[in-house]
């Protein structure tokens, strides 16, 4: 029988909390870029301009059909380089939290982009009319008609998608960065106690993710309401 | 102030407008009748463009609605529109719906704009919902909204496309006084509409379509006494019986 002990943590929570607070940002950034960008995405995705309709297919088709650690790894490996050789950064410069954010961002803004297009879709075709007859010109009737509403459909699905981009925040362990997940494996590794880290971790993203959920399910049933 | 000359249109194969001429002078109150799927709705639809049309040329205020060199927005904003689904906006109460457009697209401040629209909401005697949103109103209430967002760009002339199709029997009466009021204020209007009754009482020319051509553009008294065509006493014996 493994003989538990938890001594380790308490001790450890700080850095576990920096390692949190990692977490936080790196899925904030993602959402809050990935769904601007997504909803670019999606108006190009929608447009009658050809080129523009085929570069976001082409776009959301690639990152969807590629693993997110790929993603991750290329932005570790491959674009610091080319940003230092485009912009003269100076060398070995430490990158990771923000080739992590664009990384995530841009993955990401090929689910959002799905998401706000089913949305869109999803105000009925009259409404564009109205805004039409009323005088306001193509980006008018978006920005004020149709994206408001769009928007407000899809916030479940939206948020959803940002608890599932919180999990895979743990990824970033490919390139040492200590967010939560890594904080807390590096601890576990210093003091020989893997196994407790790991539960503890997986009991937090457990807490927050299933509150977030339950959250996100009451909003969904309030909307159905109204 | 509305022309029409031969004006044709086509999804596909399938002909939707073929040669429609006619015209709508200022004051007049035009309604437009015919069986489902005559093309009546389209007929208006292509007057501001939100229908494109393929031959043929519509003039409206001297402006060519067909021209590419045409800005259709700024055409759009003097031509007023009410639709079959009211189309409020559902994320807004009803004084912003009145609001919005006349901020964006005229540019009046946010002041002047709501000013307006309290008037107008006062006029299809709905002042008291103005801080509702369209959610909470009847169907013959968001329509009078409807009409009063429309009329609150100052437009030259007022569209109507079946605006009384989707309400409860009940409420067709606080829609149609509104749109009377209207009429004998002097409104340029044109309306598709199965309301003969409106028609008998307000209308100055009636047009009957089928498949896709007016058969019909008459005095509304020759129109219901004399009608020429056997396709319109067949629709007119129908429509009148109930």
């Amino acid at each position: 029988m493994y003989d538990f002990d938890w001594s380790s943590i308490p001790n450890a929570l700080p850095f576990l909390w920096d390692g949190m607070k990692i977490s936080i940002q790196i899925t904030a950034t993602a959402v809050v870029v990935g769904i601007l960008w997504g909803t670019l995405l999606a108006l190009m995705r929608l447009s009658p301009i050809k080129p523009l309709s085929w570069f976001a297919a082409g776009y959301v088709n690639l990152f969807r059909a590629v693993p997110l650690v790929m993603v991750l790894l290329w932005f570790f490996l491959i674009v610091p380089h080319l940003l230092e050789s485009i912009f003269g950064f100076p060398r070995g410069s430490d990158m990771r939290m923000g080739s992590a954010m664009a990384g995530f961002a841009l993955f990401e803004a090929a689910y959002y982009s799905e998401i706000m297009r089913a949305g869109i879709q999803s105000v009925p075709k009259g409404q564009m009319a109205a805004a039409s007859a009323l005088g306001m010109n193509y980006g008018q009737s978006m920005r004020l008609i149709i994206l408001p509403q769009a928007f407000r459909n899809m916030v479940p699905l939206l948020l959803t998608q940002g608890i599932i981009l919180f999990q895979d925040t743990s990824l970033v362990y490919v390139s040492a960065l200590a967010d939560f997940f890594g904080a807390a494996y590096k601890v576990g590794d210093r003091d020989g106690r893997l196994v407790e880290l790991l539960l503890f971790a997986g009991a937090v993203y457990f807490v927050i993710c299933f509150t977030a959920s339950r959250i996100v399910r009451r909003y969904q049933q309030k909307l159905k309401i109204a | 102030m509305i022309t029409m000359n031969k004006v044709s249109k086509h999804y596909g194969a399938f002909q939707v407008l073929t040669d429609c001429s006619t015209q709508v002078h200022k004051g007049e109150v035009i309604v437009v009748c015919g069986p489902s799927g005559s093309g009546k709705s389209t007929l208006i639809k292509v007057v501001n463009g939100l229908e494109p049309f393929q031959s043929g040329e519509i003039i409206v205020n001297g402006v060519s609605v067909g021209d590419p060199k045409t800005n259709l927005s700024k055409l759009r904003s003097t031509v007023g529109m009410v639709f079959q689904n009211f189309e409020l906006f559902p994320h807004m109460s009803i004084i912003d719906n009145l609001a919005i457009a006349q901020v964006k697209v005229l540019g009046r401040t946010q002041e002047v704009a709501r000013d307006k629209g309290f008037k107008l909401l006062d006029r299809v005697g709905l002042r008291a919902q103005a801080e509702k949103y369209p959610g909470q109103l009847s169907g013959g209430q968001q329509q009078r909204v409807a009409i009063a967002r429309a009329l609150a760009m100052d437009p030259i002339c007022m569209l109507f496309d079946e605006p009384t199709s989707a309400l409860d029997p009940e409420m067709v009466n606080e829609v149609l006084d509104v749109m009377t009021e209207l009429a004998r204020e002097g409104m340029t209007m044109m309306c598709v509409t199965h309301e003969m009754g409106f028609a008998k009482r307000v209308a100055s020319r009636v047009i009957f379509m089928d498949q896709g051509r007016i058969v019909e553009d008459d005095s509304k008294e020759a129109f219901f006494e004399n009608p020429r065509s056997e396709r319109a006493q067949q629709f007119l014996a129908k429509i009148l019986h109930h």
